[in-house]
């Protein structure tokens, strides 16, 4: 994926834009440059990762070549030349956007106020901009079909559809595997897929992105927030080692209800998967681990605050020969770093848990690992370990600190419970494991931290990419994050040394 | 009335459409001439070119110009082919079918001469489907022409190869725009493609590509037999040569005339096609098929060629003129016309998917009577929102010139269904007396 903007065989020349000198490249379309220049040229079909087609007619901009009369063109199928002098807010531009835009309006149903795409709808953005304040059209408004299921992902709305093909050529184009056309000619066409067929694929998601209307929709998105309620953040996807450019969509309530790929260039360009997208259940409140725990005597768990648990763990490491310390490899590179001081003041064995490849790796994006940091803690020390493997070396130590989101489930519930019983289990995560009766736990020691969602740092992907992963929302009163955790137990272990 | 004929010269002969027939009058001769004395490729088009023949499928483009944009082969290697478009479906345009059906040879011997002039490897011809004895005429031409060695590998004994085939077309209008014929040819929908890039660099399959309606090919033989002088002897300087009209609609006897580029419209009304049926009084005539508009009877005499129609304020076109007598309504056949864009747009762009529906739309409501008198600005403002060349292909003027003559030269017609309310109360007010034929 890592693309050629750098690279030196691209030709640029320069041209002008809005008064501005650009570099602009020659395998790109002139809206390309313009968009460069931060001039805002509206577009529908025109989309940076797809070919170019040319169709909406939106994008039209005012060109001066040569000794020519200016000329108002598409900017998305003109190739630039030198000397280009572009004007995006010429009056004919202006006038030709408006005139396209009544033509895309005339059929649009205008329901923006039920419309999940309201607030982030282009059409609605340019219409406010370039657009009239009323439709000249009386004529009944075209009914078309406005819940058409396209499978477990995607609903089509066909009123809204203002037909720029981009869902189409997304499909064709990204992960090359054509479910949509468009169906029927002229005033009659549709999006369909063939023979009404559900669509397949991990990359659906994306459909809802790229349609700049309200006509695909995710189905888990429908209804469920108004974008301008939401809360956004710069964060990377933890679901496999591509580690792809998100989006974290926040709701005032502190509910994640989106995640969106973040055009990166060198890592996933303006895509991810479902299986990213849709890893929302991690993030979930439902079984969060917070402060401190110890099995109860008589049933469950003893609850204590996150300092209380923080002494224990320190008495239990400072007993411990030589610990086995157990990384989760959604560990960040600052939180690893932490951790191996740790590791170094307690002369114990630092690895990460390194999970099977899994089957959901493709060409496209996916890697089918799912250890989103593996690259970073590996490039720091770590060693890389079978959960197997941790398992049958766990027996050779007195005690395991098993940390960092998704260890537990990682290792198995079977797995803790293979431990031998004298073996001291530490475990910091997201999540609280299954409550067991009283004393019958395998876990001494349990402490809540921050999800990826509520922490800040950094992983590196597949390719030795460093992407940040940035706090979205607070974590719950009483959880902290790793960096916080590891730093106060290091306190801890300092000052009983020093005591003793 | 009488003028040097040449485009139907040999069809008195009822065999022309077979090898022999065809060769009994000369056929293949400028061919083998060609061939046999190896007149350069450059020659040949520069005779075209030389010739001032205009292609006849709309346009008016240079036929010879057209060709010699396709690129040097010296330094551009690559495949070339040309895609002779007959899917003649301008409603009004009838007659390449007659060349097809009548002297297919006449047709394959032009697009010989092409493929040596520009190096060509192939050569499609794309039939409209409705068009069965055009497309059984010429395949049967084909086979006698390959039989005989003048189609395929090593043509009369020669170096030169050149293939033909035959496309049907399925119907759609769209598919005889020069792109979107490409795009159907390659097994796509026929949505025609933005230009840049031209077909002369980038064509059938991405490969040098010329596009030439059947007429201007079928001329191309007549000009290297008889030299580009004889041919500029006839029709005007700028639009030299005869063209087939197709006359249809109201005249006593419609058919497809070869007539002298430059003829005023009058003559070929009356003396032609023998005037206005049953000596009625002309209402609207359209030039060159129906994308060209409605002009009034006051022009009649406009001299039919290129420049002389595009200063009355329409297109020469594909040369198909259309008769409309004083019982007959402008709006109500703009309307028709609308309903047929509207039905052809391929829905690419989206002034052309939604305008034409837009247009087809107001016409209807003026047509039922229940027109505002705003409406006709608001005609104006959509067929500007789309054209001129605002949109990939020029089905969207195809709409909008219409639309523009009917505002431009029957306001008056437009304005008496908004105040009359509509067709029912126009036509009766304009219906003549039962006449017994």
């Amino acid at each position: 994926m890592i693309d050629s903007e750098k690279q030196p065989e691209i030709k640029r020349v320069e041209i002008t834009v809005n008064g501005k000198t650009v570099q602009a490249r020659t395998d790109k379309p002139l809206i390309h440059a313009c968009l460069q220049a931060e001039s805002e040229v509206p577009h529908y079909c025109y989309h940076p990762g797809l070919t170019p087609v040319g169709s909406c007619r939106i994008c039209q901009v005012e060109v001066q070549q040569g000794k020519m009369p200016a000329r108002v063109m598409v900017a998305c199928r003109t190739p630039v030349a030198a000397g280009m002098v572009v004007d995006t807010e010429s009056k004919g531009a202006h006038d030709s956007r408006k005139e396209c835009l009544e033509f895309l309006l005339k059929n649009h149903p205008l329901d923006c106020p039920i419309c999940d795409k309201a607030g982030e709808c282009t059409l609605q953005d340019y219409s406010f901009a370039e657009g009239q304040g009323e439709g000249r059209s009386v004529e009944p408004r075209r009914k078309l079909e406005k819940r058409k299921d396209l499978g477990d992902v995607i609903m089509l709305d066909q009123e809204r559809c203002i037909l720029c093909s981009r869902c189409v050529r997304f499909m064709e184009e990204v992960p090359e595997t054509p479910q949509l056309c468009v169906a029927g000619r002229g005033s009659h066409s549709i999006i369909e897929t063939w023979n009404n067929q559900p669509l397949s694929g991990n990359y659906q998601g994306n459909l809802a992105d790229v349609c700049p209307v309200g006509a695909l929709t995710l189905k888990s998105f429908r209804f469920k927030a108004r974008v301008w309620n939401l809360t956004k953040t710069a964060s990377s996807c933890g679901e496999c080692s591509r580690g792809c450019s998100t989006t974290v969509e926040v709701l005032r309530a502190g509910e994640i209800v989106r995640i969106r790929p973040r055009h990166d260039e060198e890592v996933n360009k303006w895509w991810m998967c479902d299986t990213g997208r849709f890893a929302l259940d991690h993030f979930a409140e439902v079984d969060r681990l917070v402060g401190a725990c110890m099995p109860s005597a008589t049933r469950g768990w003893d609850q204590s605050p996150v300092e209380d648990g923080l002494q224990v763990a320190a008495d239990m490491l400072m007993a411990a020969e030589k610990p086995l310390i157990v990384a989760s490899p959604w560990l960040t590179v600052e939180e690893g770093t932490e951790l191996l001081t740790l590791g170094r003041q307690l002369n114990g064995r630092v690895a990460f848990v390194s999970p099977a490849q899994n089957e959901l790796a493709d060409d496209l994006l996916h890697t089918g690992d799912p250890a989103p940091n593996r690259r970073g803690l590996t490039d720091l020390g770590f060693e890389a370990l079978s959960p197997e493997e941790i398992l049958s070396a766990a027996s050779e130590h007195s005690s395991i600190l098993c940390i960092g989101e998704r260890v537990a489930s990682l290792l198995g519930e079977d797995g803790f419970n293979s431990l031998p019983s004298a073996t001291r289990v530490l475990l910091f995560d997201c999540a609280l494991p299954a409550p067991q009766e009283g004393g019958n736990s395998p876990i001494d020691l349990a402490i809540g931290l921050a999800t990826s969602a509520e922490r800040a740092g950094h992983w590196v992907n597949i390719d030795g990419i460093r992407r940040p992963i940035l706090q979205a929302r607070p974590a719950p009163t009483g959880v902290w994050n790793t960096v916080r955790l590891l730093q106060n137990l290091l306190g801890l272990l300092a000052t009983r040394e020093i005591q003793s | 009335m009488s003028h040097e004929t040449y485009l139907f010269s040999r069809m008195a002969r009822e065999d022309v459409h077979t090898l022999k027939g065809y060769e009994a009058q000369g056929g293949y001769q400028a061919f083998k001439k060609i061939l046999s004395e190896g007149t350069s490729p450059t020659d040949v088009t520069g005779i075209v070119k030389d010739s001032g023949l205009r292609g006849r499928g709309g346009a008016g483009f240079p036929t010879g110009l057209k060709w010699s944009f396709m690129p040097d082969p010296t330094k551009d290697s690559r495949t070339r082919y040309m895609a002779v478009n007959a899917d003649e479906s301008e409603p009004g345009t009838c007659k390449d079918r007659i060349l097809m059906e009548r002297d297919p040879h006449g047709l394959l011997e032009g697009c010989m001469i092409a493929a040596w002039a520009m190096g060509l490897a192939g050569i499609y011809i794309y039939v409209r489907g409705e068009y069965r004895l055009s497309y059984a005429r010429l395949d049967e031409a084909i086979q006698e022409a390959r039989a005989a060695g003048l189609i395929g590998e090593n043509i009369m004994g020669s170096d030169f190869s050149c293939e033909v085939q035959m496309h049907k077309g399925a119907g759609a209008y769209i598919c005889g725009e020069e792109t979107g014929l490409m795009e159907s040819l390659e097994g796509k929908r026929g949505h025609p493609r933005p230009k840049p890039p031209f077909p002369a660099g980038f064509g059938l399959w991405g490969q040098p590509t010329t596009v030439n309606n059947v007429e201007s090919i079928f001329n191309v033989p007549f000009i290297l037999e008889r030299g580009s002088d004889w041919f500029k002897t006839m029709g005007t300087e700028k639009s030299p040569g005869n063209f087939l009209c197709g006359v249809s609609g109201h005249v006593e006897k419609p058919g497809v005339y070869e007539i002298a580029l430059g003829t005023p419209a009058s003559t070929i009304l009356n003396e032609y096609a023998g005037g206005v049926w049953r000596g009625r009084e002309l209402r609207a005539w359209i030039p060159g098929g129906s994308s060209t508009g409605f002009l009034r009877p006051e022009v009649i005499d406009t001299p039919m060629d290129h420049d002389s129609v595009k200063a009355v304020g329409s297109m020469f076109g594909t040369g198909a003129m259309i008769i409309l007598d004083q019982t007959a309504s402008v709006v109500h056949s703009a309307l028709v016309l609308m309903n047929f864009y509207e039905h052809e747009s391929c829905g690419q762009c989206s002034q052309c998917r939604e305008g034409t529906e837009w247009l087809a739309q107001v016409f209807q409501r003026i047509h039922d009577g229940q027109g505002r008198m705003e409406d006709i600005d608001l005609l104006t403002d959509i067929a500007n929102g789309m054209a001129p060349g605002k949109t990939i292909c020029a089905l969207a003027d195809a709409a909008a010139i219409p639309t523009h003559s009917v505002i431009r030269n029957f306001r008056d017609e437009l304005v008496e269904y908004v105040q009359e309310g509509g067709h029912a109360a126009v036509s009766k007010k304009r219906s003549l007396p039962l006449e017994v034929v």
